[in-house]
């Protein structure tokens, strides 16, 4: 399979220069390195400009409600283990609105992989501030500048217990799809937030051009990916200092969800009945 | 006798519950017909409860209507029931003597009991178990000498039920009954009645199931082939989950405890998505909150089973007492314009057959799906015939051939408004499923004709389902001039009250709509055709059967709304008296023309 067989024919909505170009064509080549077939896909995304990802793929895709990627993303794969199932969104879908479905997917680990398009704005509604909206950041929602701290999407997921942390950004495309392909891989729960600035809508000094700049790849600065202190440790920076590549990344990673269901069915199963005979639970003898 | 029915109300740890559950399972041993309501306060322990158990040599529809044995284990937690366990002059009324009598008598809503007793029950279970706890079983011993209840199939019952715990404790309650049943035969009631048997001599009991309607539902999804259950605890549908928590297991499904309601209906949906069939379970407050989900699988078009056993509304309203208040809110509850159909059980035994039309309406539109039960049902256990789930029709999502593969797409406008379903895995079904309006591959559209043309699409699909033969069902004398309507518990007094008032010489028919929406306009203007009066019976404030009718269906005049707010049953006399109104009525307004019509 090459990336060009997971481009769809869509022509995307987003602006020119937008981050999220990146992101699409990174998937295409992480799906191309993993080599599975279109079809065997299943990507689940939210609402925003990022949640548009799904149909420029030629996978089976869901582009679904605010929010909701996850639990939805979790039905597919709990019912579909056989399915490569990706979940992508905004940060506003993964951290506001849909915000309380992250931990409970990573308790879980079902082996989805998470991929928010964190841009800092919410775009599609023009320009409101977003959870990862930086304190005292003037937007259409806040006149005057926030009031409010923005979330931490790494040391959240991190605290959470997730097994697979990452960060990229589309100004390091092949950098952001081996990240990608890693996440996709790692059998479990995997989350990778891209630094995937808005063009229209963010700021200026926090663009493409800047990040090529100041990106710093966690490999080089000798960081442990084993070890999850470590990983929060530099995590504290985020929104100050943009390290790319794997922050945490479970040695040990444990049974997935849909692994431990397969087990439920042996046990359950050497008790089975037939559908048809569900009722003789009920028989009067 | 033909028929009993018995209430008993006490504190919570009094047994209440379990005493009623005994009888039941003794009654259907026994191979009678039964009801058995359980109803509770708000508490999580102690706090009152309560059932009402019918019994018949017949079948029953409905465990409503004055008592004929009421028990009070105390006063306070008795009165507290009130019109739910009404007490009326045939009533024997039976108190534990360790209370006295008058101030509870004095209390009472209804007309004098017929014969008050005051048997020692509390003390004959210090006597013999040396506290309370056997109080219940104590009870059961009066009930089966009084009223020749049957008492070596409510012995089994207790072995069985105490079969888990020590043989101390199963002694024990053998001789609270004992001794229950040894203090009625020495102190006989002065209108004791004894209940005719169930079957003749030598006859065995007719094969029956004994389940309660939220548990019938659950083994409903099973046998209809749903593999996926998304869901949050809300009283009163969690048994739901309960149920599908031990068993769905067993046939290679999943049951997923959501982190809320969203979750559970959207994991519900994603698992449609990847071809599965999918169910969400709720009530009231979770029902809202599920909406939006039921947004997305309308225009995405994935079949979904949505159940909302409703409760006492709105927001936490009264969580344990039953109502037919989120009528509006199944039907209406939709951004954009959708039509959702909207299914109603009327009990326990028509339960299994709702619930699989429900998942055979829902993968042959492509549709979500609103199985609008009620606290009534889901908790009543029922005793009911045995149901052959290898006689149904199982219905499954047309899915694309292999040829319609090759150009396939997936939400291609068709004759019947119903597209071939692809699922991830089929190659070549590749699309994108959206909560976004689409066009007909599936790719974003903003148009206003496609948009036009595909809600045209979404909304035509079901409209056999308004000429469905299964939408509603009939009962009495089609040619009456007098009609009553009711669905979901409120139907089964209606049909008891149909009966009473043909006693009282009343030609009336009873309509039950099994599909509340869409409206199946036709089979109400068959019903309508001969109806000159008329009552539509429901348990809502606002009447909201009543209303929506109106909105789609020419209601006569002389047809109106008798609703009221749940925690106040009807009871079938009094919707047979008024039946019997409506009758004079028509009778004195009778011209002479219509006179050898009526007659």
């Amino acid at each position: 399979m090459q990336a060009k067989d997971y481009k769809s024919e869509l022509k995307p909505i987003w602006c020119p220069g937008c981050g999220d170009y990146g992101v699409v064509q990174a998937i295409y080549r992480a799906f191309a390195n993993i080599g599975r077939a279109p079809h065997e896909i299943a990507f689940v995304s939210g609402i925003g400009c990022s949640s548009r990802i799904p149909g420029y793929t030629t996978t089976y895709g869901f582009n679904t409600v605010h929010g909701r990627a996850l639990p939805i993303a979790q039905g597919i794969k709990l019912s579909r283990p056989d399915l490569l199932v990706l979940a992508a969104g905004g940060d506003g879908d993964g951290f506001s609105i849909g915000g309380g479905h992250v931990p409970h997917a990573i308790r879980r680990n079902p082996d989805i992989t998470y991929i928010v398009m964190d841009n800092h704005i919410y775009g599609l509604t023009k320009g409101q501030l977003s959870p990862t909206s930086p304190r005292g950041l003037a937007t259409a929602s806040s006149v005057y500048g926030s009031l409010e701290d923005p979330v931490n999407p790494l040391l959240y997921v991190l605290a959470y217990g997730a097994r697979f942390v990452a960060q990229g950004t589309p100004a390091d495309m092949p950098g952001l799809a081996s990240i990608i392909e890693e996440a996709i891989r790692f059998p479990g729960f995997a989350f990778v937030n891209v630094q995937s600035p808005c063009v229209t809508y963010g700021q200026p000094e926090a663009q493409l051009k800047q990040h090529k700049a100041e990106m710093r790849a966690l490999t080089s600065c000798g960081h442990d990916s084993s070890n999850r202190l470590a990983a929060m440790e530099l995590a504290q920076d985020y929104g100050k200092v943009l390290y790319t590549g794997v922050f945490y990344r479970d040695p040990d990673p444990g049974p997935t969800f849909e692994q431990a269901v397969a087990e439920r069915h042996v046990a359950q199963r050497a008790s089975a009945d037939q559908r048809t005979r569900v009722l003789d639970l009920f028989a009067v003898a | 006798m033909r028929e009993l029915t018995i209430g008993m109300a006490g504190a919570g740890g009094d047994g209440v519950v379990s005493a009623g559950e005994s009888l039941i399972t003794a009654a259907a041993l026994e191979g009678y017909h039964a009801i058995l309501t359980k109803s509770f306060g708000p508490q999580i322990r102690g706090g009152e409860s309560s059932f009402r158990l019918r019994i018949s040599t017949a079948p029953v529809y409905t465990p409503a209507g004055m008592l004929d044995v009421a028990i009070a284990l105390n006063w306070d937690d008795f009165l507290r029931f009130g019109a739910e366990l009404p007490v009326g002059g045939q009533t024997i009324l039976i108190y534990d003597a360790q209370h006295a009598a008058g101030p509870g008598v004095s209390q009472l809503a209804g007309m004098t009991p017929g014969e008050i007793v005051g048997a020692p029950i509390a003390a004959l279970a210090r006597e013999i178990a040396g506290h309370d706890g056997a109080k219940n079983t104590v009870v059961l011993g009066l009930l089966a000498e009084w009223f020749g209840f049957i008492p070596d199939p409510l012995l089994a019952g207790l072995r069985k039920r105490f079969a888990k715990k020590s043989q101390e404790v199963l002694e024990r309650n053998e001789r609270a009954f004992d001794a229950g049943r040894r203090y009625a035969e020495q102190h006989p009631i002065a209108s004791a009645r004894r209940l005719a048997p169930a079957r003749l001599p030598g006859e065995s009991a007719r094969p029956t199931l004994l389940a309660d309607g939220n548990e019938m539902c659950a083994a409903a999804a099973i046998a209809a082939g749903c593999t996926f259950f998304g869901g949050y605890p809300i009283t009163p549908s969690t048994e739901i989950m309960h149920f599908l928590g031990r068993e769905m297991w067993k046939h290679g499904g999943v049951v997923l405890q959501a982190e809320d309601e969203i979750a559970g209906a959207g994991a519900a949906v994603g698992a449609s998505f990847a071809g599965k069939k999918a169910m969400t379970a709720t009530s009231g407050p979770g029902m809202s909150l599920k909406t939006e989900m039921l947004g997305l699988a309308s225009i995405a078009e994935l079949p979904l089973v949505c159940v909302n056993v409703q409760r006492g509304g709105p927001s936490t309203g009264m969580p344990t007492k039953s109502e037919q208040s989120d009528l509006f809110q199944a039907v209406f509850s939709a951004h954009g314009d959708v039509v959702r159909p909207v299914l109603a059980p009327t009990g326990v035994a028509d339960m299994f057959a709702t619930t699989v039309e429900a998942f055979n309406i829902a993968e042959q539109y492509q549709t979500p799906v609103i199985l609008l039960s009620d606290g009534e049902i889901g908790l009543r256990k029922e005793v009911v015939d045995r149901i052959d789930p290898a006689a149904f029709t199982i219905a499954d999502r047309r899915r694309p051939s292999p040829r319609e593969l090759e150009s396939y797409a997936r939400y291609a406008f068709t004759e019947s408004g119903i597209s071939p379903i692809s699922e991830p895995g089929m190659a070549g079904g590749n699309y994108l499923a959206a909560g976004i309006e689409h066009n007909e591959h599936g790719a974003p559209s903003s148009g206003g004709a496609n948009h036009a043309r595909m809600n045209e699409k979404r909304i035509r699909k079901l409209d056999p389902l308004t000429r469905w033969r299964g939408a509603a069902t009939v009962v009495g004398d089609p040619d009456a001039p007098i009609g009553l309507i009711a669905w979901g518990s409120v139907a089964g007094i209606a049909r008891d009250a149909l009966q009473r008032a043909d006693a009282l010489g009343v030609h009336a028919k009873l309509l039950v709509p099994i599909l509340l929406y869409p409206v199946a306009q036709p089979a109400y203007d068959d019903f309508f055709a001969s109806i000159r009066a008329g009552l539509i019976v429901e348990q809502s404030s606002q009447g909201q059967l009543y209303r929506l009718l109106r909105m789609f269906v020419t209601i006569p005049s002389g047809v109106t709304s008798f609703a009221r707010s749940g925690a106040n049953p009807f009871t079938p006399a009094e919707i047979a008296e008024r039946l019997a109104g409506l009758a004079q009525q028509l009778q004195r307004s009778r011209v002479p023309e219509l006179q050898v019509a009526v007659d």
